[in-house]
């Protein structure tokens, strides 16, 4: 046993703070903003708060709400173009595309400033640095001045880049890809994939809305209750 | 030839008046002449005929005076003096019910405006009608209205109703109507119309009721000139008892696990109904678990249905159903209602006590504190017991040895309080003093009645 005689601990004056585990945030079938809350294997959605979202994505430290036309925070709110946006989310900050009006643009501490990115395709995701975009029927991840980086063959549905991989969507998979290694998830029909939490990957299907852990060692596929649509 | 005369004077007065008489029958008017005929009318029986008063002129016509003058006539309208707009119309019900057998009932049927007068003549021949017994298990009544109950039948399966068919008068009667109308009922035996009962005679005859789905049944058996209402009710045949089978591998909080449902035999009809979960918590911190429920709706019921030869069940359209135990042990109980079956199918699943699980745990220095923190959940809701153990960089335990701390009362309030599972998020936080960068890691014990969890976390 060593001593470490300059560390003192105030013993018997540990604290306890105990709350609902928060897993993320989505926007249900109506539009609503709702937690998810609970652990994996046993959700509880939270009740609608922001109504009229269009998009939603959340981080360790953030969640940013797309509506008609601003973006939620936290902290605020700012305008933005019409529509929903994708989301790259950072530490603090965020890329944001907005695919009715094109226009590509960073954001940070609800201020909004647009980038002068121009990527030819159909954007499915966007990181701080690079773009996941569609081309004649291929994926591909490009930089922002458009020089490729990489291509997904496999993918034919929705991507979701991640800060360690790629998380796709072939015809009846979703398929989480790392440079360790490859989980494969049996799920038909996915129309989108954004990011839920920190730990989790939102899936919307035409048959349900599932929650796919992506923390390494737990990879597993889930599904939320009431998201049938 | 006098009452020709008669009619024939009555004409002109018809075309020109402002009021016309019809008959209506299943909304067809007809218009009345100068003879309403109502036909035979079994002796005690009421036959009845819709009379509409239609005012074809241009002015309002005020009605003084409506009745059918004869014996065993009645007239159902409103009470006089009333009006009627042109073009517009007034319905009355005539009726009529003798019990003495004669050949002709006449009456004179008028009608009085402030404009014309509408009369003609109506007849009828009370004649004594077939007497009709029925046997159980159908019952009937002489009414009025006259009505035979098939009862109760399971739907698929035949009730027979034996009738017998008597001719109480002194002559042989010709039977001339003698039909079954309503789905579901059918005439098995018996004779053909016509036929004739001799003098004091009988016949028997049988109808049977086949429903083939669950409801009530309506029908007519008409006899000359009685009427019988037949009804009769069907059910769903009950069903084997339907089987439901859960994934492989034993039940567990935090599951997500799929209900499927099958009959052991094929099902003689087909039927719908809901299957309803209910959570039990062994604890008595919570009364439920909110997190128990089908996945597909958020709820705790889904309807099924099976159809007629098939043993396989769908649940909302699918093959299977989703369902979460949620992170309380006790019983979740399966049960079927909106159908009948043989047996009872309800299901008890257990969900054992177990001990904390931990989703994720982190360990993290603050300037002044060192924080662990871990999600999971307790599905005992006895947690709160804790023992903490750091060690230096090298893994050797620091001298002050393992810490507990007991936080178990904290818990109790917020299980109590929330309401929503024992799904938790704690940060237990170590206010310390001096350099904690030589802090590497922490050993943390968490216990609940279940048992004891330990986890090693090495500090960000």
């Amino acid at each position: 046993m060593r001593l470490i005689p300059a560390i003192l601990f105030s013993v018997g004056c540990a604290t306890a703070q105990i709350e609902i585990p928060a897993i993320g945030a989505i926007a249900d079938s109506s539009g609503a903003l709702r937690q998810v809350q609970g652990v994996a294997g046993s959700f509880l959605l939270g009740p609608a708060t922001v109504p009229g979202v269009l998009s939603a994505v959340c981080s360790e430290r953030m969640c940013l709400v797309k509506t008609d036309s601003k973006i939620l925070s936290a902290t605020g709110e700012t305008d933005a173009p019409a529509g929903p946006a994708i989301f790259g989310l950072a530490a603090n900050e965020a890329m944001a595309y907005f695919p009715e009006s094109g226009v590509f643009a960073r954001w940070h501490d609800d201020t909004l400033e647009p980038l002068d990115w121009v990527v030819d395709g159909q954007v499915l995701s966007i990181g701080l640095k690079e773009i996941a975009v569609r081309r004649d029927g291929e994926v591909s991840i490009v930089d922002p001045d458009g020089s490729v980086i990489d291509s997904i063959p496999e993918a034919s549905g929705p991507v979701l880049l991640l800060s360690d991989g790629v998380l796709f969507a072939t015809g009846d998979e979703i398929v989480l890809r790392r440079d360790h290694g490859e989980f494969r998830f049996e799920l038909t029909d996915a129309e989108t994939i954004t990011a839920m939490g920190p730990h989790y990957a939102v899936v919307r299907t035409g048959h349900g809305i599932y929650a796919l852990l992506i923390e390494a060692g737990h990879e597993a596929l889930y599904q939320l209750p009431g998201s049938t649509p | 030839m006098t009452r020709r005369i008669f009619l024939a004077l009555l004409l002109p007065l018809a075309i020109r008046a402002q009021i016309a008489l019809y008959t209506v029958n299943n909304g067809a008017e007809a218009p009345i002449g100068a003879v309403l005929d109502m036909g035979k009318v079994a002796s005690g029986d009421t036959a009845s005929v819709r009379i509409r008063v239609r005012n074809i002129g241009t002015k309002t016509a005020s009605i003084t005076y409506f009745f059918a003058d004869g014996v065993g006539y009645t007239i159902d309208r409103p009470s006089l003096p009333f009006t009627i707009a042109p073009g517009s119309v007034q319905d009355a019900l005539l009726s009529f019910s003798q019990t003495t057998v004669a050949p002709l009932y006449p009456a004179n049927l008028r009608v009085d405006s402030d404009i014309n007068s509408f009369s003609t003549i109506v007849i009828a021949n009370v004649v004594l009608g077939p007497a009709l017994t029925v046997f159980p298990a159908c019952t009937g009544s002489n009414g009025p209205p006259s009505s035979i109950d098939f009862g109760s039948v399971q739907t698929g399966l035949l009730r027979l109703c034996n009738f017998s068919l008597q001719n109480p008068s002194a002559q042989a009667m010709t039977i001339a109507t003698f039909k079954v109308t309503g789905t579901g009922f059918q005439i098995s035996s018996g004779p053909q119309a016509p036929f004739t009962i001799p003098a004091g005679g009988a016949t028997a005859f049988a109808v049977n009721f086949t429903p083939s789905a669950a409801g009530t049944y309506t029908g007519a058996l008409a006899i000359e000139t009685r009427t019988y209402a037949l009804k009769g009710t069907a059910f769903n045949t009950p069903l084997p008892t339907p089987l439901l089978e859960f994934d492989a591998g034993a039940i567990q909080s935090a599951q997500q696990r799929r209900l499927t449902m099958r009959l052991p035999s094929a099902a003689s009809s087909s039927a719908s109904g809901n299957v309803n979960l209910a959570f039990v918590p062994d604890t008595t911190l919570a009364t439920d678990d909110p997190a128990v429920v089908f996945l597909a709706t958020g709820t705790r019921s889904l309807p099924f249905s099976v159809t007629q030869g098939s043993t396989l069940i769908s649940i909302s359209g699918q093959t299977s159903a989703m369902f979460q135990t949620g992170t309380t042990s006790g019983r979740i109980r399966f049960t079927l209602t909106g159908v009948a079956t043989v047996g009872d199918a309800t299901t008890l699943l257990t969900v054992p006590a177990s001990t904390i699980s931990i989703d994720s745990a982190i360990a993290t220095r603050r300037t002044g504190d060192l924080d662990i923190q871990v999600t999971g959940f307790d599905n005992t809701y006895s947690a709160g017991l804790m023992t903490f153990t750091f060690s230096d960089t090298s893994g050797a335990a620091l001298s002050t040895g393992a810490i507990r701390a007991d936080f178990t009362q904290d818990f109790r309030t917020f299980f109590t309080k929330t309401q929503a599972g024992s799904a938790f998020q704690v940060r237990v936080s170590f206010p310390v003093t001096g350099d904690t960068s030589g802090i590497g890691s922490v050993d943390v014990q968490l216990n609940n009645s279940a048992g004891t969890k330990s986890q090693h976390l090495v500090f960000q």
